[in-house]
């Protein structure tokens, strides 16, 4: 039996069939480049945790959108503050959103999105092969590196060594590869969430009653506050699939190492808040998973050139998650999509060759795009959060709760009465005119 | 090919024999084979092949047989694949039975293809449920897809209609010594140097049978190789101790022991699971129990969706508890 | 032991919907197979590795041959990725609806075709599970079998193939004459992972060899209507109705058991 040798047969190798992944192997395919996915699971998507909106902008860019194995769109979002006992909530249904093409944001299920996404690519001239774990880069001294140039992976096969001119790291959230290979940092327990999700199952008829929905229309909903995930930093969602519903929970690792409480201690008592468990009640779980997101911010990124390897996705810490926005696929499709097209630029794909400046166009073009942009927006938010903890899980969902009761009140006092008490409710939990204006003023960017 | 107007009546039933054993699952067959026969009107015939076997087909007899027909010869000890199919096939081209029914032990899978492919017959693997229509056409069900689904499958055009059939699934017929009907010596048409293979070594202990059991204990993975928790509850229950493929494979636990798809089926009252996830294949070997314990660490474990009673928690502690509680002796400490 | 006896090892493998997979269609009752991802029949891996190690010992080489829809090629990529040299894919639409009779006709004649020495099966397929297409293979040569084979002792200067044999109540060891058709039991050894390159190699290059029914000359003899048997109906096993109830503690459970036991 001879078995030929791969060794700098590919242009590039790409660690992870996820949404980055699939976009670089995707955007080189096109550009005609030899490429090799590496993917651990037994196909794409199986080790995805994810359970949400996928944001479709770049991958319309990359692929005829209208095959893709898409769940629901989204007609409706909700933000819901939640205590112990109450929720106050904001719904939207813009009509826009119903039209095409509605907001580029669609529930998916990521173990058939993923392969399908996969598939696109192999389809493109890629080759994926699953069931391979990469464990580490291999590095060859040269190249002005200090500790060498990335020359190829590690995988835990027999024979599991393999070179390529490039490497595209694309591993999702738990970075093994790149904190091994001193691509990156250790993610700091402040700059990680913990996730717990449930897949719960149910007739189309039930999910369609119960959130007032017609046809492929779909919902996602964010909850806060004390009643979501306790005194953590956090919060819990829900969205509404074709015969699913993913509900889950996604706080601070920092928070979650304080209480004793387990992610999956939290996903029930979330499903358990009376203003949940009529959405959530009958299900059949049929998947249940628990998983980190980067949230670290702009500040978090590390380089994303180095040495020959690039990174792409929550690999890079390429995720907006500030409680209002939890955006990760959308940026991960687009940094994907760009190092794959600076790669494609820079590797001569007839001697193997490697233009170091073409790949640094991958930064540069990142930088002027919106995942860089919306990141360095949002940025306060993060700390924000932390540093107001208090007020904005616990204080304001209580003071905003005991207002409404308050305004709402049907007894036999005046309703001026209870209008001055609510006011005075929540200008307390505030801190008066001045600190509601000092609040106002630090938040103002989340609406902006 | 048999779809020739050649007739083909009778019911047989192979009885199994080693050592003077007999294998519980040929006893269930050979009741199912008389209500088979019942119905259709045909005789009961029991088929015996080795070597001293004239009073297995004597018993034969006494358990529902009309006849038996004996093949006797040293070239049958130890059982080989070859000299039992090209015995049988010869029988079976002779005397052109209508239905033959085998038990589906190592030894009835081994051969029955050999039978089954020279003869054109069609042959049915592993059923649970046997029975026949109006035109006497054999409905043999079996469970497919680990179980999920039941398939009905019939022979219509050939001849003879050939079954091996799951231990444990029918009660055995009963001894009648008042019972008679042949026994009958048939042509040996075997050679000893025809044979392909020559056995070695064989090294066979006792059968354990567990089929008849009342209660049965039962370890899986989960006990990593310490069955004392195990068998101090069967004892406690005065059970038997039975086994899931993982156990057995692993060595811990004698393969007659083992329950399910590819072991046997079991009947118990009480039917206890500990450290066994509830794989499908293992589930079809347990569903006729009339109440399922589990223990399982694991609360997520498949088990518990097939179980009246679960106990999430390690079966190193709930066992001996249990045992206590039930009145037995805990096992000794296990020494480090 | 000498190796360079070179045995032509056939290793038959066969494409199976993951049966974790496996759904029943709740108002048709019939099975939803095309849901379900194929993969490589489970006890076919230990066959392979049984295969391999053969090789190993005695010289020669491994084809793994399946037989069913083009797609089913996948599942030889897999064998050739774990090792096999070659492979063969038995497909023609003539096979369409064949039960163990045929499927063991075509596989015998590919094995005879080859010039097999030694032919590896798994013990079962978990679709089908009759365990019955070795024997059958075996019986359309007239070759010798091993089946519940646990261990594999090549003695190629002898034309013999000698295995440990998992019996009733014990274990045998018996040496079989060559051309031997043998079944390896599930989970009796330790299958490899495919190497990196090897895998990369199976799963862009490799290329099976086809043969059709007509090349092996059974065109006439395969397929649904030469099949003995017929399924005459599938419904869902009705699930026995257990009370699913978690107790929490020991004394619950024992007060159960006794009630249980105290019933007769
Ligand atoms: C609970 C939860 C809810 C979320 N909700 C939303 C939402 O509503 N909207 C949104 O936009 N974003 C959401 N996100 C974030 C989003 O899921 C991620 O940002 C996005 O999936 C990142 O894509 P990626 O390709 O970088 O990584 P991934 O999708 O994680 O892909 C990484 C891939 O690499 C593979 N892999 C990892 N290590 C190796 C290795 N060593 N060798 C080989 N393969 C490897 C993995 O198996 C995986 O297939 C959510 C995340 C979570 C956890
Ligand atoms: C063709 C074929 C035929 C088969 N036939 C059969 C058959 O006839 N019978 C059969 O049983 N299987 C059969 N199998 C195998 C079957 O698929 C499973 O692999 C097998 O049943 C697993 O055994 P297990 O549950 O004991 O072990 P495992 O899968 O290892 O599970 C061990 C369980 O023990 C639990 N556990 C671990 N530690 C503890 C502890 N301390 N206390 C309590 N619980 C603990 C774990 O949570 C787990 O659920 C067959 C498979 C195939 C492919
Ligand atoms: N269609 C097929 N193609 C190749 N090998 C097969 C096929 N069907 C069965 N086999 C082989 O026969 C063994 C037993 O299968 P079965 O008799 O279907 O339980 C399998 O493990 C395979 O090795």
């Amino acid at each position: 039996m001879e078995t030929p040798d791969y060794d700098n047969e590919f242009d590039a190798i790409v660690v992870g069939a996820g949404l980055a992944g699939s976009a670089a192997a995707l955007a080189m395919a096109n550009q005609d480049l030899d490429v090799l996915v590496l993917e651990r699971g037994q196909s794409p998507g199986t080790k995805n945790v994810f359970g949400g909106v996928l944001y479709t902008p770049t991958v319309r860019e990359l692929v005829d959108i209208d095959d893709a194995p898409l769940e629901r769109y989204v007609a409706e979002k909700r933000y819901g503050v939640l205590t112990e006992t109450d929720e106050t909530a904001v719904t939207m249904r813009p009509g826009e959103w119903l039209e095409e093409p509605h907001n580029d944001s669609y529930t998916v299920l990521r173990g058939s999105f993923d392969e399908w996404f996969a598939e696109q690519a192999v389809d493109a001239g890629a080759t994926l092969l699953t069931e391979t774990t990469v464990t580490g880069l291999v590095r060859e001294p040269g190249g002005g590196a200090a500790e060498g140039r990335v020359v190829g992976v590690e995988t835990d096969r027999p024979d599991g060594t393999i070179r390529a001119p490039v490497v595209v790291v694309a591993e999702g959230a738990n970075s093994l590869v790149s904190e091994g290979a001193g691509l990156r940092d250790h993610h700091d327990r402040e700059d990680v969430a913990v996730a717990a999700k449930e897949v719960l199952k149910f007739d189309r008829e039930t999910i369609e009653q119960r959130f007032r929905l017609n046809g492929d229309q779909g919902v996602a909903y964010n909850y806060f506050g004390e009643g979501a995930v306790g005194d953590a930093v956090g919060g819990g969602f829900i969205y509404t699939n074709k015969r699913t519903v993913s509900v889950g929970v996604a706080y601070s690792i920092e928070d979650a190492v304080a209480s004793d409480q387990n992610p999956e201690e939290t996903l029930n008592d979330f499903k358990q808040h009376p203003a949940v468990a009529p959405l959530v009640r009958g299900g059949r779980t049929v998947e249940y998973s628990a998983h980190a997101i980067p949230e670290g911010g702009i500040d978090a990124v590390p380089d994303l050139v180095s040495d020959g390897a690039l990174l792409a996705g929550d690999a890079a810490g390429l995720v907006l998650n500030n409680g209002v926005h939890l955006e990760g696929t959308n940026m991960a499709v687009e940094s994907g999509y760009q190092a794959g097209r600076a790669v494609a630029a820079a590797v001569d794909g007839d001697d193997g060759s490697v233009d170091d400046r073409a790949l640094a166009t991958y930064p540069e073009e990142l930088a002027d795009s919106f995942v860089v942009q919306n990141l360095q927006h949002y940025d306060f938010f993060q700390e924000l959060a932390v540093e107001d903890r208090e007020f904005l899980f616990s204080e304001l969902p209580r003071a905003l709760a005991d207002a409404e009761t308050e305004y709402f009140a049907v007894d036999r006092d005046p309703k001026e009465a209870h209008a001055e008490a609510a006011k005075d409710r929540l200008l307390d939990a505030a801190g008066g005119y001045v600190g509601a204006a000092k609040r106002a003023w630090k938040y103002r960017k989340l609406l902006s | 090919m048999t779809d020739d107007d050649t007739v083909h009546e009778d019911v047989w039933v192979f009885v199994e024999e080693h050592g003077g054993d007999v294998a519980g699952v040929s006893w269930e067959l050979l009741a199912k084979g008389r209500e088979l026969a019942d119905e259709t009107g045909e005789d009961l015939v029991a088929l015996v092949v080795g070597e001293g076997v004239d009073d297995v087909g004597a018993e034969a007899v006494e358990r529902g047989a009309d006849r038996a027909l004996v093949a006797d010869d040293p070239v049958f000890e130890p059982y080989r694949a070859g000299p039992y199919g090209d015995q049988f096939r010869a029988l079976v081209e002779e005397r052109r039975p209508s239905i033959v029914l085998i038990g589906g032990t190592t030894t009835g899978r081994d051969f029955a293809g050999r039978v089954a492919v020279p003869a054109d017959a069609g042959l049915t693997a592993d059923c649970t449920e046997l029975d026949v229509d109006d035109e006497g056409l054999l409905l043999a069900r079996r469970p497919t897809f680990g179980g999920d689904a039941m398939a009905t499958i019939k022979c219509p055009d050939h001849r003879p209609q050939m079954a091996t059939v799951r231990a444990g699934v029918f009660d055995a017929a009963e001894r009648d010594p008042d019972r008679d009907g042949d026994v009958e010596a048939v042509d040996v048409v075997v050679e000893a140097d025809d044979a392909l293979s020559r056995v070695l070594e064989r090294e066979v202990g006792d059968v354990a049978d567990i089929t008849d059991a009342d209660v049965v204990v039962a370890g899986g993975g989960g006990t990593e190789g310490d069955f004392a928790p195990v068998e101090a509850l069967a004892d406690a229950l005065d059970g038997e101790v039975a086994a899931s493929r993982k156990a057995v494979d692993e060595g811990w636990v004698e393969p007659a022991r083992q329950v399910g798809q590819t072991g046997k089926t079991v009947r118990p009252d009480l039917y206890v699971a500990a450290g066994i996830s509830g794989a499908v294949q293992h589930v079809e070997g347990m569903n006729d129990a009339e109440t399922v314990v589990a223990v399982n660490t694991d609360p997520n474990a498949p088990i518990f969706e097939h179980a009246d009673y679960g106990i999430v928690g390690d079966l190193h502690e709930v066992l001996p508890e249990l045992t206590d509680r039930l009145g037995g002796r805990s096992p000794p400490e296990p020494t480090a | 032991m000498t190796v360079d006896a070179d045995w032509t090892i056939v290793v038959p493998v066969k494409q199976v919907p993951d049966a974790d997979d496996v759904t029943i269609d709740p108002e048709t009752g019939t099975l939803n197979r095309s849901d379900a991802p194929a993969v490589l029949n489970a006890p076919d891996y230990n066959a392979v590795e049984a295969a391999l190690s053969l090789r190993e010992r005695a010289g020669g080489e491994v084809v793994a041959v399946t037989m069913g829809p083009p797609f089913a090629r996948a599942v030889l990529e897999t064998a050739v990725a774990l090792g096999a040299d070659d492979a063969v894919l038995l497909t023609d639409r003539a096979f369409g609806g064949s039960d163990t009779w045929p499927t063991s006709l075509a596989l015998a004649r590919a094995a005879d075709e080859l010039d097999a020495d030694v032919v590896v099966c798994g013990e079962e397929s978990t679709d089908s599970s009759t365990g019955q297409v070795p024997p059958g293979i075996a019986a359309h040569n007239g070759w010798a079998q091993l089946t519940y084979a646990e261990e594999l002792e090549p003695r190629p200067d002898d034309d013999e193939l000698v295995a440990v044999r998992d019996v009733e109540g014990g274990h045998e060891r018996v040496a079989a004459e060559t051309p031997v058709v043998v079944a390896f039991e599930y989970g009796e050894n330790e299958p490899r992972a495919a190497g990196l390159h090897r895998k990369i190699y199976a799963e862009t290059e490799f290329e099976p060899e086809e043969w059709s029914a007509e090349d092996l000359g059974i065109s006439e003899q395969v397929g649904l209507v030469n099949s003995p048997t017929k399924v005459g109906g599938m419904d869902t096993a009705d699930p026995v109705e257990r009370e699913q109830a978690v107790v929490d503690d020991v004394d619950a459970l024992s007060d159960r058991i006794t009630e249980v036991t105290a019933d007769d």
